[in-house]
């Protein structure tokens, strides 16, 4: 464990840069993650959101210098990023569609040796998600949009990540269901877990987050407390059309 | 019509439909996790039963009691050859799948002519006369002690893969690869462990079929084209519908023997996969994806 954790953000990007075949995406990215802290990565489509979300869990190359949890996470494989504690719940979901929630969830734990720890998990996630602790056996694919997100989220937490990155949480749900999600988020950060929320829907993420990040064409154009983003006259103009 | 022959005639379906399942298992998993469907299947059944032949006739290993080794030693011919060469086709376009493993197949049924000759063989342990007289029916020993080993297996493979980590990792994996990667599985290893799993059911299958039927080098061909057909009745989803589809060609070839002849039977059989796959093309105990 790094000394002083209060202080030492857990994830800390410097000047990133990453792209395709030579073709660079990203630009001069520099970001923090604090411990148990929700932060919202914010842009529009083909700002480069995915892009750099690849690079952080080393499936891309990149310039620049990750730290995470006090380790270099360049070298890393992907592998090894996911070990350390880098944890995605992928855009879509991606979930085992015709495989039970409990089995889904179970798979999040695939690398986890202490099968005690991973079984005392397993109930802390239907206390967390009381929408899948009634579902546990039902078949993942047939379930409603935001009940299957929440599976994917709940997954991703059973791999014991120390931060959390969530791809477009809200695509495709409906505005009650993605409510119920922020209040999951705030049960999530209660564990100790940070979250990384890359999202379209601006005014969304800034609502639930503590601080935000704008990514525009590759580069980072604005970053704050997400009250102030949320207020910044050019954010609102250019993403919430007020 | 004669009841009792009627009966008998079920009985023998039933039997050979067990064998037909363990059979098939192999390239139904293989199939549905590798997306490979292994045209060599067969040869490996072949490989397996001379395996027992040798293991029975030359260190007087009994064909039940050597299964194990020969599973085992199968797993680790499956393992290896998925490593160093289909590791290069797994979700490679259907019909480079199907070139590589037909020429598998050519080349272990030219080499197995080789090493062992063209001679028709049979394992006969002693008891391989003997046969159990339950009222008028007739239960050969060797066939009803194949057909509870092939069953055991079945259920045994329906439960590693719903109820074991492994098990469940293999299913993630043929469901959705992306996420299976993403929360740590190791697509090679995985992939190599089910075509070793595969190629060990292959043969025990073979050493099971060994003690009931005769053995030569071209038996594969013919046993592959069968569990393609049990795959596709079954489903790839679930050994208990692979032991489904096996009963049922089992017991519609000993019908097709008994009341059109001999050489209908494989007629039969491929009517009814015709019929599944117009009828029911997700297989009798498929799922809806």
């Amino acid at each position: 464990m790094p000394i002083g954790d209060g202080q030492n953000p857990l994830l800390k990007v410097g000047a990133l840069g990453a792209g395709y075949g030579g073709m660079l995406m990203l630009r001069d990215i520099s970001l923090e993650v604090r411990r148990a802290e929700i932060v919202a990565l914010v842009g529009g489509n083909g700002a480069g959101k995915t892009t750099l979300l690849r690079a952080l869990s080393r499936v891309i190359a990149s310039t620049g210098s990750i730290e995470f949890d006090g380790r270099d996470l360049v070298p890393m494989t992907p592998d090894e990023a996911f070990g350390a504690g880098l944890v995605q719940v992928p855009e879509g979901r991606q979930l085992f569609d015709r495989m039970s929630v409990e089995d889904n969830l179970r798979m999040g734990a695939y690398r986890r040796g202490d099968q005690a720890a991973v079984s005392r998990d397993l109930d802390r996630m239907y206390a967390i998600f009381p929408r899948l602790s009634d579902r546990r056996q039902q078949i993942a694919g047939s379930m409603s949009g935001g009940e299957q997100q929440m599976c994917a989220m709940a997954r991703g937490l059973m791999a014991a990540p120390k931060l959390l990155m969530i791809d477009e949480m809200s695509l495709g749900l409906a505005p009650v269901v993605v409510e119920q999600l922020m209040d999951v988020l705030a049960a999530i950060r209660g564990e100790g877990v940070a979250i990384l929320l890359v999202e379209q829907d601006v005014h969304l993420a800034l609502s639930a987050c503590d601080r935000g990040y704008v990514l525009e064409a590759g580069q980072i154009v604005r970053e704050g407390m997400a009250k102030e983003l949320a207020d910044d006259p050019a954010v609102r103009r250019a993403y919430l059309g007020i | 019509m004669d009841v009792g022959l009627l009966a008998q005639i079920l009985i023998n379906g039933v039997f050979l439909g067990g064998l037909y399942a363990i059979m098939a298992l192999g390239l139904a998993l293989v199939w549905g996790v590798l997306n490979i469907v292994n045209l060599a299947h067969g040869a490996f059944i072949m490989l397996g039963a001379y395996l027992s032949w040798y293991l029975y006739a030359g260190l007087g290993i009994d064909p039940f009691l050597g299964l194990p080794i020969n599973a085992v030693v199968m797993f680790m011919v499956g393992y290896a050859l998925q490593r160093g060469l289909l590791n290069l086709v797994v979700r490679a376009p259907m019909f480079n799948t199907l070139l590589i493993t037909f020429g598998l197949e050519v080349v272990l049924t030219y080499l197995a002519q080789l090493a062992f000759s063209a001679d028709f063989r049979t394992i006969n342990p002693p008891y391989a006369g003997n046969s159990i007289a339950l009222g008028s029916l007739v239960l050969p020993q060797a066939r009803l002690m194949a057909f509870g080993v092939a069953v055991v297996l079945t259920v045994a493979m329906w439960a590693f893969l719903l109820r074991t980590k492994l098990g469940r990792a293999i299913r993630a994996t043929a469901q959705n690869l992306v996420a299976a990667r993403l929360y740590g599985v190791e697509p090679r290893h995985l992939y190599a462990t089910t075509f070793g799993i595969g190629i060990g059911l292959a043969g025990a299958a073979g050493g099971l079929y060994g003690t009931v039927s005769q053995i030569n080098p071209y038996i594969g061909a013919t046993l592959t084209a069968k569990c393609f057909a049990i795959s596709i009745i079954g489903g790839l989803d679930n050994p208990l519908g692979v032991l489904l589809g096996g009963l049922v060609l089992g017991v519609i070839e000993s019908l097709a023997v008994l009341y059109i002849g001999a050489t209908f039977a494989d007629v039969a059989s491929f009517s009814v996969l015709v019929l599944v796959l117009i009828v029911r093309p997700r297989g009798l105990l498929g799922k809806a994806a």
